[in-house]
């Protein structure tokens, strides 16, 4: 059988316009929702109701008590481990590190929950130094870039007076 | 004169690689957008920490307090009170020692849709040069109006 005008091909043309009008509204959203920040990591404090059982209480080992000392405009002036001055540099907090990972033992590659510390600033402390401090016990960065985490149970000492 | 009619050239632009481009910029867009963070303020100039690392989980719950010091463009802090603030979600900045009713109303707010403050985590994002003292009270307030889980935000350091 012979079809007529059968040889020509009736080209679709799908409408593109509405496809790139809202793409380009997508890439503008999102282009002006981006904020270009720092990825941010963060620390697990146990603060206990007062009142409330702690059931780190009744572990095996001691806790441990930090103090961090203030020094004019809230720097660092002292870490002190046990009431043992460690100094105001680097070389302390890394000493603090050593100390409770002697202390900590082999942890099994996650935070013990057998190890408790306390840290107790002063007031004026900046808030950086405090910080610091929890990073030095909570976790020992090993030069290859890897963490050994440490101690699991850390909570903060009642705030002291402001001078 | 008759003119013999002819098929017009219409130029059609080749759309694809365009296309491409914009949807690959869009992957790109959505991919790095980091709609976790959206609750934190840019004023708070977080401590920077190389041990601090981020939740393997999202935490359904949480209360994000941000804690800093208005600052000028030069980053050097504007205000003449020594209390650092409590940026808050409605806008008002707020005092340490004024948070309490903010905090009561945050706890009212878990309470009534069903969920245990004990559940909740209250994740602090405070300015490196805050008073330590004033975070210690901070924790100690939102204990009082019944939190109980506490997490400290530091930026990674390289």
């Amino acid at each position: 059988m012979k079809f007529r005008g059968g040889s020509k091909v009736e080209k679709i043309a799908p409408q593109m316009a509405p496809m790139i009008d809202v793409v380009f509204q997508l890439l503008i959203f999102f282009m002006l929702t981006l904020k270009i920040i720092r990825p941010e990591g963060e620390f697990g404090i146990n603060m206990p109701l007062s009142g409330e059982p702690n059931p780190q209480q009744d572990t095996l080992l001691p806790e441990m008590k930090i103090r961090v000392l203030a020094g004019p405009n809230g720097g660092l002036a002292s870490l002190q481990l046990n009431d043992r001055d460690l100094g105001n540099d680097e070389q302390a907090f890394a000493d603090l590190t050593a100390s409770v990972r002697r202390i900590a033992g082999d942890t099994g590659g996650e935070a013990s929950d057998e190890l408790s510390v306390e840290i107790d600033p002063d007031y004026d402390l900046n808030y950086r130094w405090f910080i610091q401090t929890v990073g030095a016990v909570s976790g020992d960065r090993l030069p290859d870039g890897t963490t050994v985490p440490l101690v699991g149970n850390i909570k903060f000492a009642p705030a002291r007076q402001p001078r | 004169m008759r003119v013999k009619q002819r098929d017009a050239n219409v130029a059609e632009v080749d759309m694809t690689p365009m296309i491409d481009i914009v949807f690959q910029l869009i992957a790109f867009f959505m991919v790095i957008t980091n709609f976790e963070n959206t609750r934190a303020d840019e004023r708070v100039k977080l401590p920077l920490n190389a041990i601090a690392r981020p939740t393997e989980a999202p935490r359904e719950k949480d209360l994000v307090l941000n804690v800093g010091y208005l600052r000028d463009n030069a980053g050097n802090v504007v205000q003449d009170s020594p209390d650092a603030l409590l940026f808050h979600g409605d806008g008002q900045n707020y005092p340490i020692p004024e948070i309490d009713p903010v905090l009561s109303k945050e706890a009212r707010y878990f309470t009534d849709e069903g969920t245990k403050l004990p559940d909740v985590t209250v994740v602090i994002r405070a300015d490196a040069e805050v008073p330590s003292g004033q975070i210690q009270e901070l924790i100690a307030k939102s204990q009082t109006a019944g939190f109980s889980l506490f997490a400290v935000k530091a930026q990674q350091e390289e």
